[in-house]
């Protein structure tokens, strides 16, 4: 289970709100659901951790 | 490799192997014409001058027989008297000119042979030909002073004439058969890489245009918002892979969309 990714989807609906996860899911190319079944790989934070950047940049 | 990298490559390679096509075959022109340049400047010239040679020889021996036949007028004698030398040394310094410059051992050697057999007729109809004026102009014994002494050096030349003829003809048809020879090497160059080049550009257009087919099945399917197991599985460095990218995107939001107004409606 990726509970680091779902953190991210949390994260990123708290400060952006539903549009911020369609966003993140968009830039990641992952959605929640997806996300929920994936693992929390060192690549795949790292893609998150990026989306979520550039969403807070304004991207 | 992005597709229009492989695109301006494709195009450069079509040009370059137009332009060594080009190159290839204006050298093969050079050599060609530089054969048929060799055998103008030697073969078929020194034939040309040993048939000049030839008639100027048949020429001499007419004017043996005008002074024969109307020597016994003064102008006559002093005109055909002088054309017989003139003719006599033409031949001569035609003979030893060509002689020397006759690459052909046998032929040269023929040369030689006739020079010397023409120098010996020479003195033989000088002879005559002062019997022919101390005997009144009696044609009769200076006609039997000579009679067949032209047979030899006639015979001489003959072969000569012959041989350089042959050797014409045999260089000719050596430079045809190199000549065939460079057209089918060039044919098959060109043809082999025109073939190459141009399955090349076959496979590259199937690949582009078969991944692209997948793109539009992909891009038909989100247009209907038709994600149900729908997979983006197009990837690659090139602009249709970028493509294919920004579709996983487009296909994730989608999902995330649906998911969210999935749990709206439950709610």
């Amino acid at each position: 289970m990726a509970a680091k990714l779902n953190d991210f989807y949390k994260q990123a609906a708290q400060e952006f709100g539903l549009a911020g996860r369609i966003k993140l899911a968009m830039l990641t190319k992952i959605s929640s659901e997806k996300a929920e079944a994936a693992e929390d790989s060192p690549e795949n934070i790292r893609i998150f951790e990026q989306a979520l950047a550039q969403l807070r940049a304004g991207g | 490799m992005r597709i229009s990298t492989k695109l301006i490559l494709f195009f450069c390679g079509v040009v370059t192997l137009f332009v060594l096509l080009a190159v290839a075959l204006l050298a093969q022109t050079r050599t060609v014409s530089a054969g048929y340049d060799a055998l103008l400047a030697r073969q078929v010239r020194q034939a040309e001058e040993a048939r000049v040679i030839q008639v100027s020889f048949k020429k001499q021996v007419q004017e043996w027989k005008d002074i024969l036949l109307r020597g016994h007028t003064p102008d006559d004698l002093v005109k055909y008297t002088r054309q017989f030398h003139d003719e006599e040394t033409a031949v001569r310094s035609g003979a030893e000119a060509l002689a020397a410059g006759m690459q052909d051992a046998k032929s040269r050697d023929l040369l030689e042979q006739f020079v010397a057999a023409h120098k010996t007729m020479g003195e033989k109809y000088q002879a005559a030909y002062d019997a022919y004026v101390a005997n009144g102009f009696d044609f009769k014994v200076a006609d039997k002073m000579v009679r067949g002494q032209d047979r030899a050096p006639t015979d001489l030349f003959d072969q000569v004439v012959k041989r350089l003829n042959d050797e014409v003809v045999a260089s000719v048809a050596a430079q045809e058969r190199a000549v065939g020879r460079a057209r089918n090497l060039a044919l098959a160059l060109s043809g082999g890489l025109l073939a190459g080049l141009g399955l090349v550009g076959f496979v590259t257009v199937r690949a582009i245009l078969q991944r692209l087919g997948r793109l539009k099945a992909v891009s038909d399917r989100l247009a209907k918002a038709d994600i149900e197991g729908l997979s983006v599985d197009i990837s690659g460095p090139d602009e249709i892979g970028q493509f294919g990218d920004s579709m996983k995107g487009v296909h994730a939001a989608i999902e995330e969309l649906m998911r969210l107004a999935s749990a709206a409606g439950q709610a």
